[in-house]
């Protein structure tokens, strides 16, 4: 294994591996390179924050690694699975079963209970491993620290709430990999601090997280970081001294210094 | 299936979230549906009552007369009239036809000591009772006795007794028709009013012989031959008898027109059904329109609640809902919006159909089929137009529809 990981504990196992991917959008006669050869090895247990700034590429490979878009040319294995060579519907099970995506405006059904919105990734499921949907649901929301909630509707909830329910939703599966698009983008910082804090929760009991952010104190959390720019990986390195909630609140608490 | 049931389960929860929404969209199928099975019942209703009244134009009836042809906007005859000859010679020789009697009917001024009414007095034998089915409510029919000795009884309709008679019992007083006194043996039934809309009890009824005497002219010929046949399954076969009858002794050569005409009751009924059934094609599919245009109300709604969920169907195609599951939903969805109308529509028809019953006393029976062309057709009306919102979500691509705002 070339990756750069300190590998202490069991033989890991690839869940995302990607060779010389590229996206190409055209637009009529114009091409813009969005992805260019980007590999990226991430085993189980990591946890990935991509950064960049806009247009660096890191919504589409997000997309890509997430089966919502495909890459133009490379190659893309998911958990054992080759990507490229799979249908839509083919497609639409893997993010079923291997994915559980978080968005940056929770994207949960309004006027409707947060255990309804954590179960509706079963409604999809097509194995049939999940016979009692509510008791699963039931659990995740625990997982997350929502017992108290399950019966609020989406609406009559806090944002961190929200996104906590949204969290729910994405391990309800118990997929291979936690795909999270700006997941504090539209919370206050304490609530930002608390999901990070629950990020790193869930990647301690084994999770593996890739998390795209704008916020360096968010990423922060983060094992291991990856920067993109104009398509490309500038930059992955492993985080030295990762933050934690206490220090972050502590930081928050600072008087801003000019 | 149990996936199914789950997404059915979402498309209800979707339809109760927007309840005012969603019961407006409906209205234009429960209205749809609704007027589709009022109209076809309630030309079901008066396909039933006209058949009634021809059943109870008499029992297996067959009427015989004189061929006559529209010339010109006038009733012509063409034939020698039909005569005592004919009628005579039917009696003695018909199987099929064990009830025969000569109707001979004329307009006459009937006097009574209280009142006078123009009215139409029929000229028959003891037999037309029974082929009209005719019933007495006071005193009896003229009996055949009456018949051959040209007694000058009568029986009157209650219309008449009303005019003639008021508040009084007409059994055995005097009446005179035109100049002629008679005497009332019997007072009919009352039967309301007929297919025509004509009243039925505006009617006298006196021997064929006294009338023909007496009032008629001493003209030869009849109106017309009434006959009964023998049952239902014989007035086929009487009408062929008649006919062959009839042409032996009006010697009409092989390959020569009658000169007579034989209408038949099943005739009545079928040519009377014709055009009932017509009227109810023709307002249903009116009515049917209705339908159409509730239907296209649920796919505009459908298409709005597409486009204001984009986000929610990204969210769903994102955590592993294939385009199946999304065009499945919404189509339940429309399907549900217009089978919960056309339920609802139903009810309503039945119920509107009690109310004109009430209040008109028209008796509209809702036909089964009714029902199932209604709920069938609103079903059809959510696939149809279901379809085509719900393809548009199917195929939405969940990265445009996730970032849609």
């Amino acid at each position: 294994m070339e990756s750069n990981l300190k590998n202490d504990q069991m033989p890991t196992k690839k869940v995302i591996e990607t060779k010389k991917l590229s996206r190409i959008f055209k637009n009529g006669a114009i091409e813009v390179k969005a992805l260019t050869d980007v590999d990226i090895v991430i085993e189980q247990g990591e946890f990935v924050a991509i950064m960049g700034a806009s247009g660096s590429g890191k919504s589409t490979l997000l997309h890509i690694i997430g089966c919502l878009d495909r890459a133009t040319s490379g190659e893309y294995n998911l958990d054992g699975v080759q990507v490229n060579a799979l249908d839509k519907n083919q497609l639409a099970d893997v993010r079923n079963q291997k994915i559980g995506f978080i968005f940056q405006s929770y994207n949960l059904l309004s006027r409707t209970t947060a255990l309804e919105n954590v179960e509706l990734p079963l409604i999809y499921d097509r194995t049939g491993q999940f016979s009692n949907s509510k008791e699963i649901a039931r659990k995740a929301l625990e997982q997350v620290g929502l017992a108290d909630r399950i019966y609020h509707k989406t609406n009559e909830l806090s944002g961190g709430q929200q996104q906590r329910v949204a969290i729910a939703r994405a391990l309800v599966n118990n997929p291979a990999l936690i795909l999270a698009d700006e997941p504090t983008g539209n919370l206050d910082s304490k609530a930002s601090i608390d999901i990070a804090d629950l990020f790193v929760q869930l990647n301690n009991e084994g999770k593996t997280i890739v998390m795209i952010t704008h916020e360096p104190e968010i990423a922060q959390f983060a094992k291991r970081m990856i920067y993109l720019r104009d398509g490309q990986i500038i930059s992955d390195k492993l985080i030295e001294n990762r933050s934690t909630k206490e220090f972050a609140l502590k930081e928050l608490e600072k008087p801003v210094t000019p | 299936m149990r996936r199914f049931y789950k997404i059915f389960k979402v498309a209800f929860h979707s339809i109760n979230k927007n309840r005012t929404r969603s019961l407006l969209t409906m209205l234009g199928i429960i209205i749809g549906v609704g007027a589709v099975i009022m109209t076809i019942s309630a030309g079901e209703g008066a396909t039933l009552q006209v058949q009634n009244q021809i059943s109870g134009l008499g029992t297996n009836l067959l009427m015989i007369q004189t061929k006559s042809e529209h010339k010109a906007g006038i009733n012509v005859r063409m034939g020698r009239p039909i005569d005592k000859k004919d009628f005579d010679m039917l009696q003695k020789n018909s199987v099929w036809m064990p009830q025969l009697s000569p109707l001979v009917a004329i307009g006459a001024q009937a006097i009574g000591p209280n009142g006078y009414k123009s009215t139409t007095v029929y000229g028959v034998s003891y037999d037309y009772f029974y082929i009209t089915s005719k019933e007495i409510a006071l005193g009896n029919f003229f009996t055949k006795e009456d018949v051959k000795t040209a007694k000058k009884f009568c029986v009157i309709g209650e219309t008449i007794r009303q005019e003639l008679f008021p508040g009084q019992d007409p059994i055995g007083r005097q009446i005179r028709l035109d100049k002629v006194p008679f005497t009332v043996v019997g007072l009919l039934t009352e039967e309301g009013t007929g297919g025509m809309g004509q009243d039925m009890d505006d009617i006298v009824i006196a021997p064929y012989t006294t009338i023909q005497n007496r009032l008629y002219g001493h003209q030869r010929g009849y109106n017309l031959i009434m006959a009964s046949a023998l049952s239902e399954n014989h007035i086929a076969d009487a009408e062929i008898e008649a006919t062959e009858l009839l042409r032996e002794s009006h010697k009409i050569k092989d390959g020569d027109d009658d000169d007579f005409e034989i209408t038949t009751q099943i005739e009545l009924q079928e040519i009377t059904g014709n055009i009932t059934g017509i009227l109810t094609i023709l307002l249903g599919a009116v009515a049917s329109i209705s339908l159409i245009v509730g239907g296209i109300g649920i796919m505009n709604i459908m298409l709005v609640s597409v486009t204001e969920r984009t986000r929610e169907i990204g969210t769903r195609l994102a955590i592993g809902a294939r385009e199946s599951d999304i065009l499945t939903q919404f189509l339940i969805e429309a399907i549900v919006l217009s089978l919960v109308g056309g339920i609802l529509g139903v009810i309503f028809g039945i119920i509107g159909n009690q109310i004109i019953y009430k209040a008109t006393g028209f008796y509209i029976p809702t036909a089964v089929y009714s029902i199932l062309i209604g709920f069938g057709f609103s079903a059809l009306v959510g696939v149809a137009f279901g379809y085509f919102p719900a393809r548009k979500a199917a195929k939405l691509n969940p990265i445009d529809a996730l970032r849609y705002e």
